[in-house]
């Protein structure tokens, strides 16, 4: 038995007794219990992928008694990054789980389940066969219903919520089941088997169709995204944090799945729907998240945005492939595994702390919020640090990734000096288009996230927010360091990623200087930690000026901010999250169709004095309205139909089994 | 080369630190000679900046440590923009090329610090400020970043000393549609990114218009010297860039005292000219509306996307 | 020394051929528009002249001059003399939100790209590569006629769809017969002269060129 079997053994070993302990031990002990259980079998994940990474094999083969294939699961290095970052994740809300947990949060079932949806996710990567991926899937998918429905007695919006959520979650299972059926038929049925063969087939041009959309569902891409921006607020923070970075991880590692090792080699037409199908999700998404001011449905928005991203890249890849652009297409997909570990480890901590906001102050709400830095000092510069990520910013790890995205593509249309073909100089200008208004609005979108809930002077009357307890501080910080460290010293971790690459010709990646980057392929060179050290060159001298002069002209503090005329600013004059999208909000009127009331009360006597001026503006899903909204008023009226057949006398329902059992011999006659 | 690029980086630190608020000065003076009055001489941003550094920053009850700290980052991106642009020389570190995509980012550092301090003084200025200001940053990046992958196409990298060295070789390069469709978003979007008009105007103090001034409106003394000074240096640093790519001639390819002699005079005439002439058009040029703004910046996206779209042209 | 630049050259007459036809998109002034016109016309000119200095056509020189006489001076004087005279109404106010419309330029001149881009691969001449701009200032020039609301900004549209045809013929046949040139041009200018009339006489009636408002004529 190798290292790796022992591994992927200890996981499920490990989820079981945590799941036992979560039933019998007593509530004063469950969530240290269970946290720490939990983050053990999340370690066994992250120590198992490792392994994988350095080379390590292994699998285990479990024969089932029924007559279907047996349980499969075996490393292969893709699964082995994808085992790393979903279970880094799983670590980081498992600790925070520990203290945040509270309430319906902490009770047995939740415990249990999270166990179950870490080991899920966990194993989604190593599946050897697709029984045995789709087990793994629903396992996840079962799991975290049950975890999203852990405060629907409280709350009526949670029920809500799960509904659409597990309808969301069936669909993109039924979809993923056909898929695999097709897959199958075409002779797929391994994941160790490659169908380059039959790439080029129409079976599996419809395979890759289904596959494709039941994994972007999970990955939150428009427009099957409806659960996620519902989902995301009512669950707990930690699970949104292991929903938002590791679950929808698990989707985009299916694409990956699907176009490198069951079907690589795809015609171009896939990698322009994939294009679209991200690019799309990109720029909606993130609108829809520069637009919202409930922290956490904008972050659930960021995570469609950031989804659209990988599937953007993983699309680019194939299409330059295709073209036999082979360098660019390898860069493109590493940028998408680049992007995948960034956005685990930015959304994690962004997640966790918007659950810290939340448990301090009990709002979400950013209109409410306001001054949290110097109160929560913790909190905000580990929000602040992954803020930065998301807005893919220099030195976090979100920067490395975009600008690896944007060096792939605009290396991509080019081979040697001659363009390439029609579509790739078409689809390359627009993606990097899509990536800048993309990287544009999530600079927006994350400076009002965080320049709304931490800086200036709280926008309502808290009870005295506090830092949260150093339980809870602990898995942020570390979040926060990891986003960081792979920004300044990107060099070990994207070599890691393109040991991923199929395929791997000459080293493609070389680690320069300290940790920096260079891709001999496309001729580019990014060493982020010299660009900290020129920085920190220059900064000692100004620092040294500013020590001086803040010695001889220290700093006064004033009660007063300056309020046009010298009367007091309020709080309340402050500007909030959506007066801050407003002049975006009216730059995209026609995507985000926003409806707005405003209602002037006048003082009695005269119509110039004003009483009180109310404003209502309602952001509604266009393509909720539009796509959902009627096939759902379908199903009602086909539902009210189906009613009069069901009218409660038992006669009428054995008559409808004697004709069922009529027509099937006929049937069988026939 | 890596000592050849840290003379040329100090090189060009310096100078544009003493260009940068002579830029302003002789951009105010010229402006103020052709609306008929006097001015206040080229040297007064100099006498500004000392009567600012020598007083005490008064900071609002409330705020936090972003309104000191916010302004010295932007003034750091900036200083950072000077040295990775190709001004002087054209000469790389092998570490730290002159990335365009780094750049672009680097600058995007200072438009974030600038939009943070505009929010945490708490007034409805600051944030009226900061929303305006992310929100023409958020247009702006699409169009100057497709922009470059324009530029970059003849060099065949994003590395802008290299395209600048492209250029001085085979002038041809200039005067080709795909670079002169780039030019002119890359000047839209500099226009806009810088806070001049027609985007913003930088001598207003109106509530309705003001953009740059409502989110300094909070910083005094020390912190308000090092917001003007950032964005100043940004500007100088943003034209030079401008006049290297539009005249490349001047720029120091080999490393002679001559040429790092004759490098300075040529970027300081091309930042200079650049700004006179912006000076003037300005002056005959009236802000726009603010929700017009929007469409000046799609207007500059489409040029850019027709500058790619051109670049499979002259093939 | 001609050959070296000469694709450069077109290229450079080309941009500004597609940057005119973009402005006019952009901007609503009606004059704006017909000083683009005679920009666009000069530009148009110097094209036909290249062309013919490099293949060493004199007829196609004497076109060059017939054109910016025709579209570079004439044509734009008409159209701004009238409007001159009615300043009331240069404003235009389109169909379409203006950003849409750019990005649509955007979008038909990819699409030009395509389309020729397939028939022309074949076709080693710069000139053929520089053919979907002319294709593209067809469609812009449609896109003018379709979304402008007063009859004078459709009949910028027009001209912008003329240019355009002549521009795709110059650069894939290497001109035109001078005849026939000298035909189309006076068609054209037929045309503009009666429309010049007819919105003239329009504006005298019912004070207003605004298309929309003649619909209440048929009801």
């Amino acid at each position: 038995m190798t290292a790796v079997t022992a591994g992927l053994l200890a996981q499920g070993m490990l989820a079981l007794i945590a799941a036992v302990l979560a039933f019998s031990v007593p509530p004063r002990v469950r969530s240290v219990v269970g946290g720490t259980l939990c983050a053990l079998t999340a370690g066994a994940g992250v120590i198992t992928g490792a392994l994988v990474l350095v080379g390590g094999h292994g699998n285990v083969t479990l024969v089932l008694a029924l007559p279907v294939d047996p349980l499969i699961l075996a490393s292969s290095r893709l699964g082995g990054l994808f085992m790393v970052v979903i279970s880094a994740v799983g670590v980081l809300v498992s600790v925070y789980g520990i203290r945040y947990a509270h309430g319906a949060a902490a009770s047995r079932t939740s415990w249990a389940a999270l166990a179950a949806f870490l080991l899920g996710m966990q194993l989604v990567p190593a599946a050897g066969n697709s029984l045995t991926f789709l087990l793994m899937w629903e396992t996840m998918a079962a799991a975290s219903t049950v975890l999203l429905l852990a405060d629907h007695a409280h709350r009526h919006q949670v029920s809500s919520a799960a509904i659409w959520y597990s309808a969301m979650s069936q669909l993109s299972f039924l979809l993923l089941l056909a898929g695999f059926g097709v897959l199958g038929a075409a002779g797929v049925t391994t994941f160790s088997a490659s169908g380059a063969s039959v790439s080029t087939t129409p079976a599996a041009g419809l395979a890759f169709v289904l596959l494709i959309i039941g994994f972007g569902s999970k990955a939150g891409l428009v427009p099957v995204h409806v659960w996620l921006p519902r989902a995301h607020p009512q669950a707990p923070s930690h699970i949104s944090a292991a929903m938002s970075a590791a679950m929808v991880s698990v989707g985009a590692y299916g694409a990956l799945l699907v176009c490198t090792r069951l079907l690589p080699g795809g015609p171009p037409w896939w990698g322009v729907l994939l294009m679209v199908f991200g690019g799309v999700s990109a720029v909606y998404g993130i609108l829809q998240a520069s637009v919202t001011s409930n922290i956490k449905v904008l972050l659930a928005h960021s995570t469609t945005e950031n989804m659209g991203l990988v599937f953007l890249a993983v699309g680019a890849s194939v299409l330059l492939r295709s073209y036999h652009a082979t360098a660019a297409a390898d860069a493109a997909l590493l940028a998408a595994l680049l992007l995948l570990i960034s956005h685990a480890l930015f959304k994690a901590t962004l997640f966790l702390g918007a659950g810290a906001i939340q448990h301090a102050t009990g709002e979400i709400d950013l209109d409410r919020l306001g001054g949290l830095l110097r109160r929560m000092p913790w909190t905000a510069a580990t929000f602040g640090v992954a803020a930065l990520a998301a807005a893919a910013l220099p030195v976090t790890s979100g920067f490395v990734a975009e600008w690896t995205l944007l060096q792939a593509l605009i290396h991509g249309s080019r081979l040697g000096g001659t363009p390439v073909a029609v579509v790739v100089s078409v689809a390359m200008p627009l993606a990097v288009a899509v990536v800048a208004l993309t990287a544009g609005l999530a600079l927006l979108t994350f400076v009002k996230s965080y320049g709304i809930a931490f800086l200036a002077r709280p926008r309502t009357a808290q009870p005295a927010a506090t830092e949260v307890p150093i339980g809870m501080r602990i898995p942020m910080v570390l979040g926060a360091l990891a986003v960081l460290a792979v920004g300044v010293l990107p060099g070990p971790v994207a070599e890691m990623a393109a040991s991923v690459l199929p395929a791997t010709r000459a080293p493609f990646l070389h680690t320069i200087g300290l940790g920096g980057i260079s891709i001999p392929s496309i001729g580019v060179v990014l060493d982020p930690a010299a660009l900290v050290v020129l920085a920190a060159a220059i900064a000692v001298p100004v620092a040294m000026i500013v020590r001086i002069l803040s010695r001889r002209h220290p700093t006064r503090m004033t009660a007063l901010p300056w309020g046009g005329g010298g009367s007091r600013a309020r709080p309340r004059m402050q500007y909030t999250a959506t007066s801050y999208a407003e002049p975006l909000v009216r730059v995209f009127d026609d995507v985000l169709k926003p409806s707005r009331d405003v209602q002037v009360t006048h003082a009695g006597e005269s119509r110039y004095l004003v009483e009180r001026v109310q404003v209502e503006q309602r952001m509604a899903d266009v393509v909720e309205t539009r796509l959902y909204r009627p096939v759902l008023n379908a199903a009602q009226r086909f539902g009210v139909l189906a009613r009069h057949a069901q009218n409660g006398r038992i006669q009428q329902y054995l008559a409808y089994s004697f004709v069922a059992l009529l027509v099937v011999l006929v049937v069988v006659a026939v | 080369m890596t000592g050849q690029a840290v003379v040329i980086a100090v090189v060009q630190l310096a100078l544009l630190i003493f260009v940068a608020p002579l830029l302003i000065g002789v951009i105010r003076q010229v402006r103020a000679r052709l609306e008929g009055r006097v001015g206040p001489g080229v040297w007064q941003p100099w006498r500004d900046l000392r009567k600012l550094l020598g007083k005490n920053p008064v900071h609002a009850e409330g705020s936090s440590w972003i309104l000191t700290v916010g302004p010295l980052a932007l003034v750091l991106s900036s200083l950072l923009l000077c040295v990775l642009l190709p001004l002087v020389g054209a000469l790389n570190a092998p570490m730290i090329p002159s990335d365009l995509f780094v750049i672009v980012s680097v600058m995007l550092l200072g438009v974030v610090a600038l939009a943070l301090v505009g929010l945490d003084a708490g007034t409805a200025f600051g944030g009226m400020g900061s929303s305006r200001h992310m929100t023409v940053a958020a247009l702006v990046e699409p169009t100057v970043l497709l922009a470059i992958y324009a530029l970059s196409i003849p060099a065949g990298t994003s590395t802008l000393s290299v395209i600048v060295g492209a250029r001085l070789r085979d002038p041809a390069i200039i005067i080709s549609p795909v670079s002169v469709l780039a030019m002119v978003a890359l000047a839209i979007a500099i226009m806009a990114e810088t806070g001049r008009l027609p985007v913003d105007n930088p001598s207003t103090h109106l509530e309705l218009t003001m953009m740059h001034e409502a989110m300094v409106l909070e910083a005094s003394g020390r912190d308000l010297a090092w917001l003007e000074v950032g964005s100043w240096l940004k500007l100088a640093a943003l034209l030079g860039l401008l006049g290297n790519l539009v005249a490349p001639w001047g720029i120091v390819t080999d490393m002679t005292l001559w040429s790092v002699l004759l490098g300075i005079v040529a970027v300081t005439a091309k930042i200079l000219l650049l700004g006179v002439m912006l000076s003037v058009g300005e002056v005959f040029l009236a802000k726009v509306r603010l929700f017009r703004v929007p469409e000046l910046l799609a207007g500059s996206f489409t040029l850019a996307l027709l500058a790619v779209t051109a670049s499979y042209l002259v093939a | 020394m001609l050959t070296s630049i000469f694709p450069q050259a077109i290229g450079l007459c080309a941009g500004v051929l597609l940057l005119t036809s973009t402005l006019m998109v952009w901007r609503h002034s009606l004059l704006a528009s017909i000083g683009l016109l005679a920009a666009q016309g000069i530009g148009l000119a110097a094209l036909v002249a290249l062309i013919g200095v490099h293949s060493g056509d004199a007829q196609l020189l004497v076109v060059s001059v017939l054109v910016l006489a025709l579209k570079g001076v004439v044509l734009p004087w008409i159209l701004a003399r009238q409007s001159r005279a009615s300043t009331r109404t240069v404003e235009e106010s389109p169909h379409q939100n203006p950003i849409v419309a750019l990005l649509t330029v955007a979008g038909l001149t990819i699409l030009s790209y395509v389309v020729l881009g397939r028939i022309l691969s074949h076709v080693g001449a710069v000139t053929a590569h520089a053919a979907p701009i002319g294709l593209a200032m067809v469609l812009t020039g449609f896109l003018l006629l379709v979304t402008r609301r007063r009859a004078r900004s459709q009949l910028v549209g027009f001209l912008l769809l003329d240019n355009g045809i002549a521009t795709v013929a110059f650069l894939t046949s290497g001109g035109v017969p001078l005849f026939l040139e000298l035909g189309i041009s006076l068609d054209v200018l037929l045309v503009v002269v009666i429309l010049y009339v007819f919105t003239g006489r329009m504006h005298a009636k019912f004070g207003g060129t605004d298309v929309d408002t003649l619909r209440e004529l048929h009801d």
